[in-house]
């Protein structure tokens, strides 16, 4: 047990914490937390505890936790499950949809970060403004017209103007990367941290003769690696989490992402509730798994990402 | 001389390209993504739609139509009335609840994790995790604690009177842990000094929350009271997910309703003027949000 003595100062100080009504306070907003925690906490758990219940268990028991508990039984019911939802195909698809969003982001928008920090020439100003604004146009009015343009890209099909070049992009990821691209969050979170580079490093590798591509990737990229890490984690975790532009854009059932097929499969009465709450579960795994191995970039990363227009 | 000129007019135009070509993919994809759609967006909505191709230019034939109908105004309320909960129910948690956590010593790093959950949990997940939670059937975890009470199931979300308030719950559970650990590390970035001396003279818990610790974050819960308002008066998923806009239409919001316009009712030309006359609404919060962030910069 940690003492009171080692405690900083903060809204309460060591020399509170001596007396009774100190500690009583303490106490309270440690017991606050603690319920906070069971709050976070219960549903998770719950989610977990019903994925091996029976469907008949889902409906009767008032029990939290799933009675004829096995390992063999719990294995069983794991796969049927896996393979009713047809999740290893979507797990696959969602990989890739995460890699690409990865790419996208730490390329495209570390460059156009790398530029607006250490390359201002002409034009760069601008483009910083509209940056900025772009992370705060409201993007309500997007989802109709970005639809639009999907089905005749780049350009949109007017009666008037019948361009060739057209085509139609859904049923593909393009729609996904090209979204990661134009996060504008992260060309600001890149161009922050670039700021922070001592342009000394730049200039010695331009006078050895480096390209100013070859100084972004090979001395700028690694030198902002807890950035790179933390957008990586961004765009991996965008992919698990958005059902709603895959479950527009993407129609042939092979392609979709976990999460646009968790939404399908909810009004689907061949699923019993017990099978559609294990398939909840799996699509929490990966995320979990990147969580436990990158905790301190993304706990840490707040900090990182912290953005000043 | 002349050729030394040329020379360094070449090399600035090859500079000036050099760097473009690293600037272009992004302004390329956030006008294909964003600046177009938007412009795209207002001008069409002027025009008359035939499916998803504009045809001829209708003044505000659209407007009126989105305005003239009866959901119009309940659906503005129901909008208001996200905001409003979502003031009420979450914004104040993760501010107490960061300073909480500031000051326990006892299990401090494995809380932060626990309390950082929900944001570890995929967005769609968390949503259809609660649409089960709130299940009106007896494999509701809500309605299962109900049970063990003794109680007969309750039907959550199709309670019209309330069911705003049960997502607005949702949202709060799956958004705190990010504002949490926003203010959590402003308020481990105040020096330790600072208590100390307003401690020493004589100051008690409560007055060092109000003198020391508020003027320090009010900058940002100021940034954050606007970034909210502007992001719950646009929430689509939510009733998309939970409740499909329903028990009859008491949780349909405007963003959900420009979906149902254009996927479920092929009315594009409304969705758009619908879309418009909520991006004008925000555009006057989001220029409001960065005269205050000005503001915040030079002051804190």
């Amino acid at each position: 047990m940690k003492s009171f003595s080692e405690k900083q100062a903060g809204i309460l100080n060591s020399a509170d914490l001596k007396s009774a009504k100190g500690k009583a306070f303490y106490w309270i907003m440690f017991g606050i937390l603690v319920l906070v925690c069971i709050t976070t906490i219960v549903p998770t758990l719950w989610m977990i505890l019903s994925a091996f219940k029976t469907s008949k268990e889902m409906y009767t028991s008032i029990s939290f936790f799933p009675k004829n508990f096995t390992i063999s039984g719990a294995a069983t019911h794991l796969a049927e499950a896996w393979n009713k939802l047809k999740f290893g195909r979507s797990m696959i698809n969602t990989m890739i949809v995460a890699a690409g969003n990865a790419l996208v982001s730490i390329v495209i928008c570390g460059m156009a970060g790398f530029v607006l920090s250490k390359k201002k020439v002409e034009g760069t100003k601008l483009v910083f403004v509209l940056t900025i604004w772009t992370m705060m146009l409201p993007s309500i009015i997007r989802t109709v017209p970005q639809y639009m343009s999907y089905i005749s890209f780049p350009f949109v099909i007017d009666d008037k103007w019948n361009y060739p070049l057209n085509i139609n992009i859904l049923d593909t990821y393009l729609p996904l990367w090209l979204g990661a691209a134009a996060n504008s969050f992260n060309i600001i979170l890149f161009m922050n941290n670039f700021d922070t580079v001592s342009p000394a490093i730049m200039e010695a590798a331009m006078i050895d003769g480096c390209s100013t591509f070859k100084i972004f990737y090979k001395i700028m990229l690694p030198i902002v690696l807890p950035v790179v890490v933390y957008v990586c984690i961004g765009a991996f975790n965008s992919a698990w989490s958005d059902y709603f532009t895959p479950y527009l854009t993407i129609s042939n059932t092979d392609l979709l992402t976990t999460p646009a097929k968790l939404f399908m499969k909810k009004s689907d009465t061949n699923i019993t509730a017990n099978v559609y709450i294990t398939g909840l579960m799996f699509s929490c795994i990966p995320p979990a798994i990147f969580f436990c191995i990158f905790q301190k970039y993304i706990i840490g990363g707040i900090a990182v990402g912290g953005v000043k227009g | 001389m002349k050729n030394k000129l040329t020379n360094r007019k070449a090399r600035k135009i090859k500079n000036l390209l050099a760097v473009w070509i690293l600037l272009l993919p992004a302004v390329i994809c956030m006008y294909l993504m964003v600046w177009r759609p938007s412009a795209m967006g207002i001008v069409w909505s002027f025009f008359d739609m035939k499916g998803f191709t504009p045809t001829d230019f209708c003044g505000l034939k659209n407007y009126i139509r989105v305005i003239k109908n009866t959901e119009f105004l309940p659906i503005v309320w129901n909008t208001v009335q996200y905001v409003f909960w979502s003031f009420v129910i979450g914004f104040l948690p993760p501010l107490f609840i960061a300073f909480m956590l500031n000051e326990i010593i006892h299990f401090r790093s494995i809380m932060r994790v626990l309390i950082y959950l929900p944001a570890i949990l995929p967005g769609t997940t968390v949503l259809l995790l609660w649409y089960m939670i709130y299940s009106p059937d007896s494999s509701g975890m809500l309605n299962t604690l109900l049970a063990q009470l003794g109680l007969d199931p309750y039907g959550w979300l199709n309670d019209p009177n309330f069911v705003i308030i049960y997502i607005i719950i949702e949202m709060t559970w799956a958004g705190f842990p990010g504002t949490m650990f926003l203010y959590f590390t402003t308020i481990q970035g105040i020096s330790p000094d600072l208590y100390e001396a307003a401690a020493i003279d004589g100051a008690g818990p409560i007055k060092l929350f109000i003198h020391v610790s508020l003027p320090q974050i009010s900058g940002l819960l100021l940034l954050n009271i606007v970034r909210q308002m502007i992001g719950v008066f646009q929430t689509m998923q939510e009733p998309m997910v939970m409740t499909g806009g329903g028990p009859n239409n008491a949780s349909t919001t405007v963003g959900y309703q420009i979906y149902q316009y254009t996927f479920v009712q092929g009315r594009v030309g409304q969705a758009l003027a619908l879309g418009t006359l909520t991006f004008v609404v925000l555009m006057i919060a989001t220029c409001f949000y960065f005269k205050l962030n000005k503001k915040v910069e030079d002051n804190f």
